[in-house]
């Protein structure tokens, strides 16, 4: 508790925009996603929900607003920056070193936040088994030694959140991690989802509403670059608004 | 690389290594030197472009310039030289100072050119080349201009002058080997698992924390090493460096080299080296030497036509072919390239 007695936020959007020419994909987005809390994220197609992702996780700065992680302004920060500061990410279409096997993949992001980047020495006993950890932990430990090029499309999905976990990040954003699940694989993540410690900050994108909403505490649904509703679940999956736009639009994935 | 590439390829570099170490003992002296030691020498400096652009996905033309300011920083500073620029440095501290010199250079080149990519990176690289060698053309007080610095005879060896054929090819033997076992080793480590990883995926890597742009910086540091060795080599096997070592026909060479070697494997750049020598040495004997370097050009021509990926994606191939195996060919620079191509924000496929 700080003295104001309001706890500083996990993450704190203030009228974050973004421009790309004439099109705003992300316009005027302020919201406060508290310590711990789990939070989803719905909306249509072309809402601007991946691109919200990238200016938190600094691909490309905000044309407008600014972004704060656990009170610090992180708007200016190149993306190694802030993964160092504990924002982690998965993406929407997987993006894994395709020349590496799964081991060295993992061993890649489990480096990344750390000291020892540049290190000479093979790596450590403590890396490895690491690695093998998260391999498990994601259902893919059987693959440790298997090219990533060879990997299915659900095995792909899983290592993508293997690897942002990987990071332990404070803040750990998932950007559709069922897309393309078999309907075995996702209660798997439901699982997985909700075996993270608490105090990890999560927000999911996930068009799904059978994975986002169980585990959410909150959800913001937006459309065209704006946050139309935010709210609890069971609010959310009543609202007229959310019903006109996903059955407007069709839950296309 | 695959686990099945992996598994094979500590007994066949040892068992290649063998074999070179013999070969000397079964040919004749200008062989030795003028064929694989030469291939040797040259092999290294390719191997840096290799080793850049196999697991960084950087294809660098500076690596001979790079190379080429190993060799003058030595020739500038040890006894004996002619013209004479500083002398009096012996071998044991110009040899290393001239390693760092080219560290640096390598550094500098990353630095310069860390926001390009493919053609531009080709094209950025090149021009760095082009402009040492001219400025080292026209540089009397430093590099002795046109003529460059002779008689550059490389250190004593157990008390044998660098000029005998058996020192000279073990010594540049011994160097090659080591940088090779250097190469292999450093991609195992997170250095190097990092700097393919962002070859395959730089947007990826900075996400996670890494510093990418320092990061290629540093595998061009590396590179610059390694070809400084070499430049330090080709040095003493031409007993002496001149702009011609680094000029625009050198640097185009070390381009044909690791590249019908085939990249993928630091292999290639000897096996390369080793096919341009013997091109380079005989062909003029074949053929009219006015239209030699056609004939050179033609069969590169050919070989790159017939195996876009040289020589190591040829053996590939026909290991594939010979022993098929089911999960398919996971390896190869090109794979991953292919697979990485997409635009960078391309959130709205999946
Ligand atoms: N790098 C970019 N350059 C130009 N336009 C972009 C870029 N990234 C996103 N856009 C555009 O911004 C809008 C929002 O895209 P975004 O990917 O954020 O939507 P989304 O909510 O994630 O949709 P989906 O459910 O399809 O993933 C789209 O119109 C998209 O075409
Ligand atoms: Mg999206």
């Amino acid at each position: 508790m700080r003295p104001g007695g309001e706890e500083t936020p996990a993450l704190l959007l203030q009228g974050v925009g973004r421009r790309f020419g004439a099109l705003a994909a992300v316009s005027d987005v302020s919201l406060a996603v508290a310590r711990g809390e789990r939070r989803a994220v719905l909306g249509p197609n072309g809402a601007g929900k991946t691109t919200l992702f990238n200016l938190i996780c600094g691909d490309f700065p905000p044309t407008a607003g600014r972004v704060l992680l656990f009170g610090e302004d992180i708007t200016a920060l190149r993306p190694h920056h802030r993964a160092r500061r504990g924002v982690g990410r998965t993406y929407q279409t997987s993006l894994l070193f395709n020349g590496l096997s799964v081991r060295d993949n993992l061993l890649v992001a489990l480096r990344g936040a750390r000291p020892g980047r540049f290190s000479w020495r093979l790596p450590p006993t403590a890396d490895r088994a690491a690695a093998q950890l998260l391999a498990e932990r994601v259902r893919i430990a059987a693959l440790l030694d298997t090219p990533v090029a060879a990997l299915s499309h659900g095995q792909r999905r899983q290592l993508e959140v293997g690897m942002a976990l990987a990071c332990e990040p404070r803040l750990l954003m998932l950007d559709e991690p069922a897309a393309g699940l078999s309907p075995v694989e996702r209660p798997e993540l439901v699982a997985l989802l909700r075996s993270l410690p608490r105090d990890l900050t999560l927000i999911v994108i996930e068009h799904d509403m059978d994975i986002a909403l169980p585990i959410a505490d909150l959800v913001t649904v937006m459309k065209d670059g704006q946050v139309v509703v935010e709210g609890p679940p069971d609010r959310i999956e009543s609202d007229p608004m959310v019903q006109a736009i996903y059955l407007g639009h069709g839950r296309s994935h | 690389m695959t686990p099945g590439t992996a598994r094979w390829a500590l007994p066949a570099s040892l068992a290649l290594l063998a074999v070179l170490a013999l070969l000397p003992l079964a040919i004749p002296a200008f062989w030795t030197a003028n064929i694989l030691g030469r291939a040797i020498v040259y092999g290294i400096v390719a191997m840096s472009l290799t080793f850049l652009a196999t697991y960084g996905g950087f294809v660098s033309l500076a690596q001979m310039m790079i190379a080429g300011t190993a060799g003058y920083a030595v020739a500038i500073l040890v006894p004996g030289a002619v013209p004479s620029i500083l002398g009096g440095v012996p071998y044991a501290l110009a040899i290393p100072t001239g390693l760092l010199a080219a560290t640096a250079m390598g550094l500098l080149v990353g630095l310069i050119s860390v926001r390009t990519q493919g053609i531009y990176l080709l094209m950025i690289t090149l021009s760095l080349g082009v402009g040492v060698h001219l400025f080292v053309q026209a540089n009397i007080a430093w590099f002795n201009g046109y003529e460059g610095i002779r008689n550059v005879v490389g250190p004593e060896i157990l008390g044998l002058p660098f000029r005998d054929t058996f020192v000279f090819y073990y010594t540049a033997l011994a160097t090659a080997a080591l940088l090779y076992a250097l190469v292999l080793y450093l991609v195992r480590t997170p250095f190097g698992l990092a700097l393919q990883a962002l070859r395959d995926n730089p947007r990826r890597v900075s996400a996670l924390g890494y510093d990418a742009p320092l990061h290629r910086i540093a595998a061009f540091g590396v590179a610059g090493f390694i070809a400084g060795a070499g430049g330090i080599l080709v040095t003493f096997y031409n007993i002496g460096i001149s702009p011609g070592t680094i000029g625009l026909g050198a640097t185009v060479n070390i381009l044909v080299m690791s590249v019908i070697g085939g990249l993928g494997h630091p292999v290639g750049a000897f096996i390369g080296a080793v096919i341009f020598t013997l091109f380079d040495t005989f062909a003029a004997d074949l053929y009219d030497r006015d239209r030699f370097n056609t004939l050179v050009g033609v069969v590169f021509l050919a070989i790159v036509l017939a195996s876009p990926d040289g020589v190591l994606g040829m053996a590939r191939r026909l290991r594939d072919a010979l022993a098929p195996r089911p999960q398919g060919r996971a390896d190869g620079i090109a794979t991953s390239r292919a697979a990485s191509a997409g635009p960078p924000a391309s959130g709205n496929g999946a």
